[in-house]
């Protein structure tokens, strides 16, 4: 354990996990809501690319992963339209915003490609305790998203358990005809919170340029990043620190390839790559059980639109 | 609309009007009037609830009792007239605002939340709450309410394990938990065993000592008797009569119900007329001893039953006494949990809907348009949505039937392609009814026929053509067995009848030897009423009044 | 006041058309105002793009060669949506067929006369797709599990598969003369699908529209699609009729990913002859299920808006090499994703209306009778809902 290679691949795990987390939790208060946003690809790619551009302009970190989550939230803004107004079907628009999101942020990125960023957020060191073995890389030197991402999780959590608010997020979620007899405004609650979902995803992926690798690339700035977001929701079966966990598990998965590598050890990446979603199937099948569906499944109402029946 | 009209609104008293005897009026609807299109719900109804009383507003399916409920705690606003909290003209936007102001209602169909706890539910969408809810409090003042009234239930339970009765006695802790005074509840022992019924009556009483009022809507006329102060009766949206409790009895209570006196009963019109069959001939439909249980309820509890050829009879019953699931095992679709079914004589129990249609069945269910045709396939293609069908689909001879039936039933479509979502109600059932007696009086005809109130909802015209439908089947030797909420409906239709209660039959006979009130007194499940069949014990003493 | 959505009394032939139409030009006005502020004139590139796609025959063969896998990643997403069965797992399919479809290249290619040889493929193909779709199809009749998920995870366990058959391992489909730069093993010339000439569309197009015929025939004259039909949109009425709905819901997924599968086997003895995750991994899969929502699950309406997005994806690339132009070829993702957006927001009006309502005349906001919006219904019965505005 004292391995210095092994302590860094925990250290890069983290960093790794940040921005599945972000985004991960983005679409957890988007399902929670009711709401299945498969969108969160496209919203991950516009957040980098404008991250980017502001960045560069601005120099500004903390201005560009503000306005790149905003762009993710805009671009979730159409989803809720589509979805909760239009009456769309989720999967669909899901599916064509991150086309969209795709299409636009590549064509608007075609003039920044491999051009390097000015700046990008560099960890920040506990002094006495970032000495400490392992703990001290791995816990006390990292960058401000990843702490600001731990202290998300908890703060997800407790607003989605301890809150009036979160309560009404939740039956909204569950049985919206319920929610909307009790009062609360179904229609308003899931704007807000697929919007909220944008938002996250968006600073998803401004992380991913202003964090991890300063630069934009087509192809290798997401790799598919959305999507095993959405897979760790089912995963994490929609609480929000095990949404953190699997992050860091996803993480530490995408990152044992590099560290296999350097080792010597012939593990197929490919196989390893699997595994998460192949375990993400297994949980799905065994939560499916009834009894157990009733605790931990998906919120009831995801993916239905909701429309009041009148006389 | 109605802001222009409560001050208007005849004789609406200024302040506070103590009612006859000085006692308090909790609540009052004022010559209120609801209209939906095509329906006036509720017209010009009175409506007084006193402080600390229990008042039952009785009257059959479709009188209005809900839309009055719903007028009382602001789900509906009305559109003449107005409600009157404590005296005072009040406006009920929305049931949040009828809470405010203490009125609480507790649906038949309840609004719970299946996977939050008692607790939670209890406080979704309260706006008392503090933003930062305090879960050990809500447990404790839960816990607390539940134990001043006799509601006991566990607040960290969730509701997904909790039974019927408990699910209730959830919905009208959350009311209480907001502070209501006064009650409304909407049928609430349509669900219950009768020992959670009676466990309701005591919170009841429990509330009402404690100076609350409750609204109970009902159409049993056993625990109305048992459980209320004074009884308000509805009927087709007016109110046909007001009255103390300990001044009526069940038998005024059911004439008021059905607005005649009931030796003067207007009989069903042809007469008894068995068709061919008058011998012992094998039943075209039976159920023997048949038996469901679900998720630990019994929903039918050894029913017998036989409908032998040129024979109509008819289900009468509450809703939720097991019609819906007769229906469902008669017709294959739910295999029952004991017992056997036989349609003309081929034991088809468990079988599936196919053999049970193979063995001469046809089924008309309830819900016309979702359940007995597709909405989104043609006329043509419902036409086959029951029959065998080889590996190809042929549709020429369907569509020949659909075209005939089309003229000879006056249907009112765009033509045989059309999808059947366009139909009117009327229309969907004259379809449905061409499907399903196909053949009728020739060998491939059915020879068992199940309809599911049959006329609901059709205007007098298309009424008559199906009843003319179904008298048509019975003098072509089918058995018919029609099985109704409405009990004009089967009264006008059946030559034998059979009552439903509980899943098991509680009145059985022919119609024209069965009292308009001994058939009541049978629905609402009134002990006497069942063992008078057998044993005629005459427990109750109403009960006993033209039996035979 | 607010706006409600009503729905429509009378349905004229033209709202339908009206529909997407208006979303094509909304699209392309959007696009406008990106390529404007990338500096680029909309006017010329639009008129180029529709140039290079429509107007010539390499043009518009190049483009039906997109549309040609396209059609059957489509037709695959169509036979389950209209069931209500959410299988986004196409593109994984997509790769399973291929992965099958190539090891009956090679396997069975060099032993059979050229027709064989691609029917073998093919067939190898779908039941590779069919093979993937076992898991979802299985727990979603069995245990109701949410297809979607499973669907879209199998996807993902496809891919990896078909990449490390290629460059994480020495296996049956990796050309062994390819050490530096893995390659799939090129199968049998027999069993490649024929081109038509010089131009890059073949025999491939003709099997994909006989399969769209094929689909279109199932569902509208066999007891099978029969059944399909009344599972997908009244589950009660299947329940009445004596209709099974667990053996429907199977062979509907099935077929569904037999579909995808087969498109993988199009790609393989069409165009790629071999296993190439590079030349495969284009999202044909997910833009499947687009093709199939804007073609309204309709088989021949498939065969359109295949063509039409075909030759989107095909200008994007006839745009880059444009003399003075030089518009990047992500130009016709972005279009594609905005013309999809547009289109179905736009769905709803085919069968509703907008209706500005002066507020106090409805039920009360917020605490209306909400009693039968069943969560089984994905349009409500009452064919209304409010809409905040």
């Amino acid at each position: 354990m004292n391995d210095a290679a092994f302590v860094a691949l925990l250290a890069a795990s983290v960093v790794a996990g940040v921005p599945i987390a972000l985004a991960a939790l983005g679409e957890l208060l988007a399902e929670r809501s009711g709401v299945l946003n498969l969108g969160v690809e496209g919203m991950m790619l516009i957040g980098a690319v404008v991250a980017f551009q502001v960045g560069n302009s601005s120099g500004s970190l903390w201005l560009s992963l503000v306005v790149g989550a905003l762009a993710g939230g805009a671009l979730a803004l159409v989803h809720a339209v589509l979805t909760v107004t239009l009456r769309a079907s989720q999967i669909v628009s899901g599916l064509s915003l991150t086309i969209f999101g795709t299409g636009l942020a590549t064509f608007v990125g075609k003039s920044i490609e491999g051009l390097p960023l000015a700046t990008d957020f560099r960890p920040v060191a506990w002094e006495p305790l970032a000495d400490l073995p392992v703990a001290g890389p791995v816990v006390f030197d990292q960058d401000p998203i990843v702490y600001l991402t731990v202290v998300l999780s908890v703060a997800i959590t407790w607003y989605l358990r301890r809150t009036r608010a979160g309560l009404s997020l939740r039956s909204v979620g569950e049985s919206p005809a319920t929610a909307d007899s009790m009062g609360i405004a179904v229609a308003r609650l899931r704007y807000l919170h697929v919007v909220a979902g944008g938002v996250l995803a968006g600073a998803a992926g401004a992380y991913l340029v202003l964090g991890q690798v300063p630069a934009w690339s087509q192809d290798g700035t997401t790799s598919g990043l959305g999507w095993i977001a959405l897979a760790l929701v089912v995963f994490a079966s929609w609480e929000p620190m095990r949404v953190l966990l699997g992050a860091f598990l996803f993480g530490f998965s995408r990152q044992l390839n590099f560290y296999l590598q350097a080792k010597g050890v012939d593990v197929p990446a490919e196989l390893l790559s699997m595994l998460p979603y192949l375990l993400t199937i297994v949980v799905l099948v065994v939560w499916g059980s009834r009894d157990l569906r009733r605790r931990v499944g998906a919120p009831a109402a995801l993916g239905l639109p909701y429309v009041r029946d009148e006389r | 609309m109605s802001d222009g009209d409560t001050p208007g609104a005849s004789a609406a008293p200024p302040a506070s009007a103590p009612a006859p005897g000085g006692v308090a009026i909790a609540l009052a609807a004022r010559r209120v009037t609801k209209r939906f299109p095509g329906v006036v719900a509720n017209g010009e109804v009175e409506f007084e609830l006193r402080q600390g009383e229990v008042h039952t507003v009785l009257g059959e399916n479709g009188a209005g009792k809900s839309t009055l409920a719903a007028l009382l705690c602001g789900l509906y606003q009305p559109d003449e007239g107005h409600i009157e909290r404590q005296g005072r003209p009040v406006r009920l936007r929305s049931p949040r605002e009828g809470l405010a102001r203490g009125i609480g209602m507790v649906h038949q169909h309840f609004r719970l939340v299946e996977r939050f706890t008692v607790a939670e539910n209890v406080v979704l969408g309260d706006p008392a709450q503090p933003a930062l809810l305090r879960r050990a409090d809500i447990e404790t003042r839960v816990a607390e309410i539940g134990e001043r009234f006799g509601l006991p239930v566990d607040p960290r339970a969730r509701v997904s394990s909790l039974t019927v009765g408990q699910r209730q006695r959830v919905e009208i802790v959350k009311v209480l938990y907001r502070g209501a005074e006064v009650l409304l509840l909407d049928e609430p022992t349509a669900v219950l065993t009768p020992q959670e019924a009676e466990a309701l009556f005591t919170t009841v009483r429990a509330m009402t000592a404690e100076g609350k009022a409750v609204v109970f809507i009902s159409h049993k006329l056993g625990e109305v008797m048992a459980v209320s102060d004074r009884v308000t009766v509805m009927r087709g949206g007016r109110v046909t009569g007001e009255v103390a409790t300990a001044a009526t009895s069940a038998r005024e209570l059911a004439e008021l119900m059905v607005g005649r006196p009931i030796e003067a009963e207007v009989r069903r019109g042809s007469p008894a007329d068995p068709g061919t069959g008058d011998g012992p001939a094998t039943p075209a439909l039976e159920a023997a001893d048949v038996r469901l249980v679900r998720g630990g309820q019994t929903l039918l509890d050894g029913i017998d039953l036989a409908v032998r050829p040129g024979e109509v009879v008819g289900v009468a019953g509450v809703a939720g006494n097991g019609q819906r699931e007769l229906a469902a095992v008669l017709a294959g679709i739910t295999a029952p949990s004991a017992g056997r079914v036989r349609v003309a004589g081929i034991d088809v129990t468990g079988r599936g809907a196919r053999a049970a249609r193979d063995a001469g069945l046809a089924f008309v269910p309830e819900d016309r348009l979702g359940t007995g045709l597709v909405p989104g396939l043609s006329l043509t293609d419902n036409m086959l949505l029951t029959r065998r069908r080889g590996f190809l689909v042929t549709r020429r001879a369907a569509r020949r039937e659909m075209a005939t039936a089309i003229d000879a039933f006056e249907i009112k479509t765009p033509g045989t392609e059309a999808e059947a979502r366009v139909l009117s109600g009327g229309n969907a059932q004259k379809v449905l009814l061409a499907r399903e007696l196909t053949g009728l009086g020739t060998d491939r005809g059915p020879r068992a026929i199940i309809v599911a109130s049959p006329t609901r909802g059709l205007d007098i015209g298309a009424a008559e053509m199906v009843r003319g439908l179904l008298h048509e089947a019975r003098q072509h030797g089918g058995a018919v067995l029609i099985i109704s909420e409405d009990l004009d409906e089967v009264r006008s239709l059946a030559d034998r009848m059979v009552v439903l209660y509980r899943g098991r039959v509680a009145l059985e006979g022919p119609t024209d030897e069965l009292t308009l009130e001994e058939i009541g007194l049978a629905m609402a499940g009134v002990a006497g009423a069942v063992a008078g069949v057998g044993a005629g014990d005459g427990a109750g003493d109403d009960a006993a009044v033209g039996s035979p | 006041m607010r706006l409600r959505l009503e729905r429509r009394l009378e349905q004229r032939w033209w709202h339908a058309v009206a529909a997407p139409v208006g979303a094509v030009v909304a699209a392309l006005a959007v696009g406008a105002v990106f390529l404007a502020i990338e500096g680029f004139s909309p006017l010329t590139v639009y008129r180029e793009l529709f140039k290079a796609s429509f107007t010539s025959a390499f043009g518009i063969t190049d483009s039906l060669a997109i549309a040609t896998p396209l059609v059957v990643t489509g037709l695959a997403a169509a036979v389950a949506f209209r069931m209500n069965l959410f299988n986004i797992g196409a593109e994984g399919q997509l790769y399973a067929g291929a992965i099958g479809g190539a090891w009956a290249g090679l396997a069975l290619g060099p032993h059979l006369p050229a027709p064989l040889a691609v029917a073998a493929v093919l067939a190898a193909s779908a039941v590779g797709g069919l093979v993937w779709a076992l898991p979802m199809a299985v727990f979603k009749a069995w245990f109701g599990t949410s297809e979607i998920i499973t669907s879209l995870m199998l996807t993902f366990v496809a891919q990896y598969l078909m990449r490390y058959l290629i460059f994480g391992s020495r296996s049956y489909w990796r050309d062994p003369e390819s050490t530096n730069f893995p390659q799939g093993r090129k199968i049998a010339e027999a069993a490649e699908l024929p081109q038509f000439g010089t131009y890059r569309i073949g025999w491939g197009l003709v099997v994909v529209v006989a399969v769209a015929v094929a689909v279109w025939a199932l569902i509208r004259f066999t007891s099978v699609g029969f059944d399909m039909n009344v599972v997908g949109t009244s589950p009660e009425a299947a329940r009445y009729a004596g209709i099974s709905t667990v053996r429907v819901v199977l062979m509907g997924l099935l077929l569904s990913g037999a579909l995808g599968g087969l498109a993988g086997g199009i790609e393989v003895a069409g165009r790629a002859h071999a296993l190439d995750p590079n030349g495969l991994e284009l999202g044909l899969g997910f833009t499947g299920i687009v093709v199939a929502a804007l073609a309204r699950y309709n088989p021949f309406a498939i065969l359109l808006v295949a063509t039409f997005l075909g030759g989107l994806r095909n200008a994007g690339v006839a745009l880059q090499t444009l003399p003075g132009a030089r518009v990047p070829v992500e130009v016709s993702l972005m279009l594609q994703g905005a013309i999809l957006l547009f289109a179905i927001g736009a769905e709803i009006f085919v069968r509703h209306w907008l209706r500005l309502v002066r507020s106090g005349l409805g039920p009360a906001a917020g605490a209306g009778l909400s009693t039968a919006a069943d969560p089984g219904e994905p349009v409500g019965p009452a064919g209304r809902a409010e809409v905040t505005a």
